[in-house]
């Protein structure tokens, strides 16, 4: 017993170094400066921060958010809507001014968005929207339909006989409308012609091996629409080591560093440009707008842009 | 008071924990944050209660968080094809089957082969996968919003106040530490998971507590699978990735001895509400998620080095 007692205090004694170093460790300069100003408190919970498109548009709305002096909480729900709903609710309970959330599950943040609502917190949706939009103050997006309809375009024009596989990531309502986009500029090709629909998980890792598994089942494949950069690395990575990336035709939607980089490379045609920074910093103005009593649009579109090696940078 | 003995230093980092989080988050400790934390912890302390028992036995059950949406799937599949109450009545049922079916499986094979449990489970995770995906597309299916009952089953609260998964999980955790404390066949289970050998020698129906144990696993992870979809108002196919494992991390932190044969119900149930508290705390604290998990990892790590020493 005399041991487990020694046991025990290693256990708390280390409990309370870890979580005291971490708790002093979060109150960084930005916080200071909230608390010292009695800022507000906001929270944003994302899908995955395992994406550069959600570290960059967490930029846009922190830099608007401690230009007022105010702190922003950043959450990673890792693709589980349970987490995710968790970390919502935390925020809630915290009395936050408002908070953003992009949804992993259109559907599954409905508790989330009436918890919210009990409590009279407004919610700003980004980047992939909510099946029940009357829950929310507004939703900032990109214009998805557009930027798939834009891929398809891309394709049309290279490659008007084309065989396509497509890379999904299905529980997301912002890749179903990129699909959806894609889809009908496909009807004004006859000959262009998908083969398949596969879950790719929308990253890297999750892709490739889909990818490779696609290049063995079709022979006469010469296109791939992988609805984001992520994954479009992950099918660019299973095409060199089939050796078959010079006869096959990648368009995706995204516009990040790494996907440019690939269009430069030649590796990538095109991908559909998406401003993630902007689309934070519209989200962050109008909770602010919202704040200050101001009437704020429902339904926010934020422009996309065709990237190819013609306008790459 | 044996029990006592062995929950107290559980409880002690509790309190420990829910005090330094007072300090870090001023409203940590308001009735309404404690009350959200028992609902977090449900469907998690649910699986643990099932893992705990296989653990006991000596084994392992990784399909769990698939198996939660397969049963997920299954069960709003039957409430959207008969949006009545008869479809609850048979949504519930085949929901459970179907979880029944695959404990059954993990059981059969861990107790009638030397395949190891590990990999029978590991196995049975990606079918179980597999089949939650073959539903609609591998895309959320919603819940209809006729099924009132099912939606309160995740989403109402008792009396107005205790949220219904948190009864549910206290009525499964009544259940499963009756039936692990009070009865044979949770002497059984210790025996078996303390030396399987030795049980069969003394003429312990080995192979039929063990399938027994697998079943009611999974069960259990249907139970979390129905309260899953209920609470996201749809179910998920890609839904319970890592469940299983934080499922045993719950087990493990709450004393629950991985070789078999050690650990309580009661252990269990303070070892998920220990993860659950750093769960809310780390976030309410405003710590970065990636400091998250390190944390937890470390605990993990902690929990786990104290029962080795115990054990000596």
């Amino acid at each position: 017993m005399k041991k487990s007692i020694r046991g025990l205090n290693v256990l708390v004694f280390g409990l309370l170094l870890v979580t005291g170093v971490s708790c002093s460790k979060s109150s960084g300069p930005a916080q200071e400066k909230a608390e010292a100003g009695k800022g507000k408190l906001f929270a944003v919970s994302f899908q995955t921060m395992n994406n550069p498109f959600f570290v960059e548009l967490n930029e846009g709305i922190k830099k608007v958010i401690e230009e007022h002096g105010d702190r922003l909480i950043t959450m990673d729900a890792q693709f589980n809507s349970l987490k995710q709903k968790n970390d919502i609710s935390d925020a809630i309970l915290q009395g936050a001014a408002a908070i953003f959330i992009n949804p992993v599950n259109w559907e599954g943040v409905t508790g989330s968005l009436k918890q919210a609502q009990r409590k009279a917190i407004p919610v700003i949706i980004v980047d992939a929207p909510v099946r029940d939009a009357s829950l929310v103050l507004c939703q900032v997006a990109s214009d998805n339909l557009e930027a798939g309809r834009l891929a398809a375009q891309a394709l049309a024009e290279v490659n008007p006989k084309a065989k396509i596989v497509i890379l999904h990531l299905h529980a997301n309502k912002a890749c179903i409308d990129r699909v959806a986009g894609f889809k009908e500029v496909l009807e004004k090709y006859p000959e262009m012609q998908i083969l398949d629909i596969q879950e790719g998980k929308g990253s890297t890792e999750g892709a490739r091996p889909v990818m490779v598994d696609l290049l063995g089942r079709f022979d006469e494949l010469d296109a791939v629409f992988p609805i984001n950069d992520p994954s479009a690395l992950g099918v660019i990575s299973a095409l060199e080591s089939g050796g078959r990336l010079d006869d096959v035709t990648v368009v995706t939607v995204d516009g990040s560093a790494e996907g440019i980089a690939a269009i430069k490379a030649g590796k990538l045609h095109s991908t559909s440009a998406q401003s993630p920074t902007t689309i934070g910093r519209i989200a962050a103005e109008k909770a602010y707008e919202h704040l200050a009593g101001k009437a704020v649009e429902k339904d926010i579109k934020i422009p996309v842009e065709l990237i190819t090696k013609a306008n790459a940078e | 008071m044996n029990t006592l003995k062995r929950v107290a230093p559980l409880l002690i980092a509790i309190v420990l924990l829910l005090l330094l989080f007072r300090i870090c988050v001023p409203n940590f400790l308001h009735p309404e944050n404690l009350l959200d934390l028992t609902q977090q912890i449900s469907i998690n302390a649910i699986l643990a209660f099932g893992m705990t028992l296989v653990i006991l036995s000596g084994g392992i059950d990784l399909s769990v968080g698939a198996l939660l949406a397969l049963v997920g799937t299954t069960t709003v599949y039957f409430l959207t094809a008969g949006q009545t109450a008869l479809g609850l009545c048979l949504a519930v049922p085949a929901g459970l089957v179907v979880a029944a079916l695959f404990g059954l499986g993990n059981g059969v094979c861990a107790s009638r082969t030397a395949m190891p449990p590990f990999i029978i489970t590991l196995a049975t995770m990606l079918i179980a996968r597999g089949a939650a995906l073959r539903f609609n597309e591998g895309r959320p299916m919603h819940v209809p919003d006729t099924q009132v009952l099912f939606l309160a089953l995740g989403n109402g609260r008792l009396f107005g106040v205790i949220p219904v998964p948190v009864v549910v999980m206290l009525l499964l955790f009544a259940a499963t530490s009756l039936l692990l404390h009070r009865t044979r066949f949770g002497q059984h289970l210790y025996a078996i998971g303390g030396n399987r050998e030795a049980a069969r020698f003394t003429g312990i129906p080995v192979a039929r507590v063990e399938m027994l144990v697998y079943v009611l696993c999974s069960v259990l992870a249907g139970a979390a699978g129905m309260i899953h979809a209920s609470q996201l108002y749809s179910a998920e196919p890609a839904s319970g990735v890592m469940f299983e494992l934080h499922a045993i991390a719950a087990a493990v932190v709450g004393g629950t001895s991985f070789t078999g044969g050690r650990g309580t119900m009661y252990g269990t149930l303070l070892g998920a509400i220990i993860i659950g508290i750093l769960d809310k705390g780390l976030n309410q604290a405003g710590v970065h998620f990636s400091f998250q998990y390190i944390i937890k990892g470390l605990v993990i790590l902690g929990a786990v080095y104290i029962d080795v020493r115990r054990r000596k």
